[in-house]
């Protein structure tokens, strides 16, 4: 084995990895139920919406860090995180991208999403989180002609408060689990999406985040409607600069999709993983639900590269007839990261149908798992579900693993598990090799070839970000 | 409930044990065993090894004796028709009128002297790990009569050894122990038969058998477990094994019965080039629940496990079944494979499964499957647009899906018993098994 290359390649240094000097407006660390008036506060929120914060907070203090995941890391203060911080230059909010801190456009440039661009290029409404607050929101007329309402949820609580009254926790209870319940209790900042009755999105809608201030954790809350017979596809992309302290990331992402609406929602995952010792990179303990109606659906797709700590099961509760959920998964983990990730398919209505197709690439000393929940309830006549699950490994420290939980309580319900892992074989490698491909491009052909099934359900623009993305961590990984 | 604070059942459990006279030399065991069982946790919903399996049924009845031999039990029993060494228990009390005279590998605890003794007290409590395995550690603080089997080096077993397990219904529900040791030395062959029955009439009691295995150098053990308790016994049991070097485990199980019957099978592959070949049938119906754990651990390379469980869960029953492989690190070349099917009959039948996968080496391959489904509908109009109607397609389907595993049983008296017995369950009417062939 060409131990070399393997290493060659886990010395690769972070590609996004530089921090933007801007000055915030941070609060010290710490956590009490000032903190999160003071959030409320200033995000001028009314009072009902200050009081769902608090009692999630309440609810979150009587509970427990869950332990069961398949990782390990040092217990996190939850005391000595910042909660809140903001650009000072957005005390007066710019009106257009001329107005923007040059330094923070220059970030974007850095990480290749030149926003100019992408306003006339990529047709792509950009929805940018830079630490915890908005930006800059474009293409929102063209958007609020069609009736879409896509904005951050700040300003949602602002203008929508009754969908938001009616939405926001609806899929994701406040008190759902422990990460959750800290979201709901300090969530800065994050997307809202309502698309009207009938219409179809006339954009691919996208949000970048980045986490950019030291020490500060970020929980972004995300919601998603659908209404009748709408359609919508949503892509989120993620890098952080490098830095050395752990950071705390909670994110909640709620989707709900009405009868015959659909909604498509892809992640790219490219966050700070920690470097070769296994320092610094943050921790991603995310809660992602969706609920579909009747004839409804949604779709997941990730592409998960970063994170030292992955704690995510993106779901789908089917609850009307007919609806139906999917899930496609890329997880690749080198060096020391962890990941625990998967989805539930939690069949209630008849006819419902569930897709799982999950991919986890594991090298250098990394540890994989995929974790899954098929339930079919006795509701569930004529439910159907297809599950595959492979596993690659390269080199011999790292650990993939599996762990579907299968609940069957309707006998028409069909449930179809499969798991397979191996290491790149070597004698495709060895094809590859003597049809004249060196040994990294046969490596990197045969991985993408593994991760096809996923990468062909993504969005043009990521697709190509995510095949991109595996190169770099992979090239040189002979097995 | 609280942290520290121990069930009535442990301890209605330790003042049983207390009541068991033993050989001192098993003294250390059972002390051992009753400090586990003493101060661990009692499972809850939330204990991953038992989120499916409640153990209220242990709970709520309260076994406070130990039960004892009653008459009536040898009409109602129908055994493997085989010709092997018979060993009898009833309600964990051995029976010698209906046991055979124990050859030289067989030995009783009570009897182990020198040699014999020598064996039981290296590997005795040695294969199984009763600090995760709850029942083991009650099986040990529990251990005073049990069986050892020891096949010296490069020797056949002649018979067959059939341990049989009655249990009877008694007046007040009673408890029992069951606890075998099978060693193997190096090259050295044998077959062993567990079958645990019960009589006919309502059963109150609950039986907790282990079994530890050791498979020496190269040795080869064929071994089958039968659990066909009827209705309302609680069975609690484990088969526990050691694989040495290019040693061979060929096992089967079948679990009937029971409104509670869980029971574990851990192998662990300790030398280069053991092969494991695992197979089981689940067939709860009724309102009962069966629970199947296996975990087959990969500690070395070049080993093979190859493990197929198929199950068929009728009426208000509840199948559990958890197949985890784990690969050590180190242990590459490994060839693993776990398949599950489930077939559900009934509307009310419920199905928990979850193949597990756990690998820390990079060269090996490791597959398992899973499936959940009624029967095929295509495959019973075919059969129907053949004439066969559709109440006699069923049977068909439903036994064949079984028949599956059963035609390769290597114990012809095993396949003889077991399968017109399990052809009835799909029907009484015998008229609809007339096309069953059970060879």
């Amino acid at each position: 084995m060409a131990e070399e290359q393997v290493e060659n390649l886990i010395r690769k240094e972070y590609a996004a990895g530089f921090h933007t000097l801007i000055d915030s407006d941070t609060l010290p660390p710490g956590l009490n139920e000032d903190v999160v008036r003071f959030i409320s506060a200033k995000k001028q929120e009314p009072e009902w919406m200050l009081e769902w914060r608090l009692q999630a907070f309440r609810a979150w203090q009587e509970m427990t860090e869950p332990s069961w995941a398949h990782v390990s890391y040092p217990p996190v203060d939850f005391q000595a995180i910042s909660y809140y911080s903001a650009p000072k230059s957005m005390e007066d909010r710019p009106k257009s991208l001329d107005e923007v801190d040059p330094e923070l456009l220059r970030t974007y440039e850095k990480l290749g999403i030149p926003l100019h661009e992408q306003e006339v290029l990529a047709g792509v409404a950009m929805d940018v989180v830079f630490d915890s607050v908005s930006v800059v929101t474009t293409f929102r007329e063209k958007l609020s002609e069609a009736g879409v309402i896509f904005c951050s949820i700040s300003e949602a609580v602002q203008k929508y408060p009754e969908l938001i009254k009616k939405y926001l926790g609806s899929v994701v209870p406040q008190k759902d689990n422990y990460y959750a319940a800290l979201n709901s209790a300090v969530f800065s900042d994050g997307s809202f999406v309502f698309i009207p009755k009938g219409v179809r999105c006339p954009m691919e809608l996208s949000t970048y985040f980045r986490i950019n201030e030291q020490n500060t954790g970020q929980f972004e809350r995300t919601l998603i409607v659908a209404e009748e017979g709408s359609h919508v596809s949503y892509l989120e992309g993620c890098t952080a600069p490098m830095r050395d302290e752990n950071q705390m990331h909670a994110a909640v992402v709620e989707l709900v999709a009405l009868d015959n609406a659909e909604i498509k929602y892809s992640t790219v995952q490219n966050w700070y993983p920690g470097d070769e010792n296994g320092k610094g990179g943050i921790f991603n303990f995310v809660t992602k639900r969706g609920v579909a109606h009747t004839n409804a659906k949604i779709s997941w797709t990730q592409v998960e590269t970063g994170s030292a700590i992955t704690w995510k099961y993106p779901s789908c509760i089917l609850k009307g007839d007919n609806s139906v959920g999917e899930f496609y998964s890329v997880a690749l983990t080198n060096n020391f990261q962890q990941a625990d990730t998967g989805t539930k398919m939690i069949h209630l209505g008849k006819n419902t149908r569930s897709t799982i197709i999950s991919k986890g690439i594991s090298a250098g000393k990394s540890s994989n798992a995929y974790r899954g929940l098929v339930r079919m309830n006795p509701g569930a006549e004529g439910a159907r579900n297809y599950t595959q699950c492979d596993s690659l490994l390269i080199g011999d420290r790292c650990a993939a693993h599996t762990f579907p939980y299968i609940e069957s309580k309707n006998p028409s319900a069909v449930i179809e598990h499969e798991a397979t892992t191996s290491k790149v074989s070597d004698d495709q490698l060895f094809l590859c090799q003597q049809r004249g491909l060196d040994a990294e491009k046969a490596v990197s052909m045969i991985v993408n070839g593994f991760c096809r099934e996923v990468f062909k359900e993504l969005p043009m623009e990521f697709a190509v970000e995510a095949g991109k993305l595996l190169e770099v961590s992979l090239e040189g990984a002979v097995g | 409930m609280t942290d520290k604070s121990i069930t009535d059942f442990q301890q209605q459990a330790l003042v049983l044990a207390g009541q068991q006279t033993s050989p001192d030399w098993l003294a250390g065991l059972r002390e051992q065993g009753a400090e586990l069982w003493s101060s661990a946790a009692w499972p809850s919903r939330k204990t991953e090894h038992w989120k499916y399996t409640p153990l209220a049924p242990l709970q709520k009845v309260g076994f406070g004796r130990w039960a004892d031999v009653e008459a009536d039990w040898q009409d109602q029993q129908e055994w493997l028709d085989i010709d092997a060494t018979r060993l009898v228990f009833v309600n964990g009390v051995f029976h010698p009128e209906h046991s055979s005279e124990l050859p030289a590998e067989v030995v009783r605890f009570g009897a182990a002297e020198g040699a014999a003794r020598a064996v039981i007290e290296k590997h005795l409590g040695k294969v199984v790990d009763a600090e995760k395995h709850l029942f083991a550690a009650l099986s040990n603080a529990w251990t005073s009569d049990g069986v050892l089997l020891h096949v010296p080096a490069n020797q056949r077993l002649e018979k067959p050894l059939y341990v049989i397990h009655v249990s009877t219904a008694t007046a007040e529900p009673a408890t029992a122990n069951q606890r075998l040791l099978l060693v193997l030395e190096n090259g050295a062959q044998a077959e062993v038969i567990e079958h645990f029955v019960s009589g006919a009439s309502e059963q109150n009691g609950f039986v907790n058998g282990l079994t530890e295995v050791v498979v020496g150098e190269n040795a080869e053990l064929h071994h089958y477990r039968l659990n066909l308790e009827e209705e309302n016994i609680l069975h609690v049991g484990g088969v526990h094994v050691d694989l040495q070097r290019s040693a061979r485990l060929r096992a089967f199980t079948i679990a009937q019965g029971s409104r509670l019957k869980r029971i574990d099978y851990q192998v662990n592959h300790r030398g280069e080039g053991a092969e494991l070949d695992l197979q089981g049938l689940y067939l709860p119906r009724n309102k009962q629940l069966i629970d199947y754990h296996t975990e087959i651990r990969h500690m070395v390379p070049h080993c093979t496990s190859k493990e197929v469980f198929h199950g068929i869960v009728g009426d208000s029953a509840k199948a559990v079944f958890n197949g985890r492989i784990y690969i050590h690190p180190h242990a590459q070349k490994t060839l693993a494979e776990l398949s599950n099917k489930n077939l559900l009959t009934s509307n009310k039948a419920e199905v928990d499964t979850k193949p597990e996968l756990e690998i820390y080496a990079d060269d090996v391959k490791c597959a398992h499957g899973a499936t959940v489904s009624q029967l095929n509908l295509t495959a019973l109009y075919y059969l129907q647009s053949r004439g066969i109607p559709r109440a006699e397609a069923e049977v068909m389907l439903n036994f064949g899906f079984i028949n599956e595993l059963l035609q390769q049983v290597a114990q012809p008296a095993v396949r003889a018993y077991l399968g017109p017995r399990l052809a009835q369950l799909f029907s009484p009417n015998s008229e609809l098994l007339r096309h069953l062939s059970y060879e």
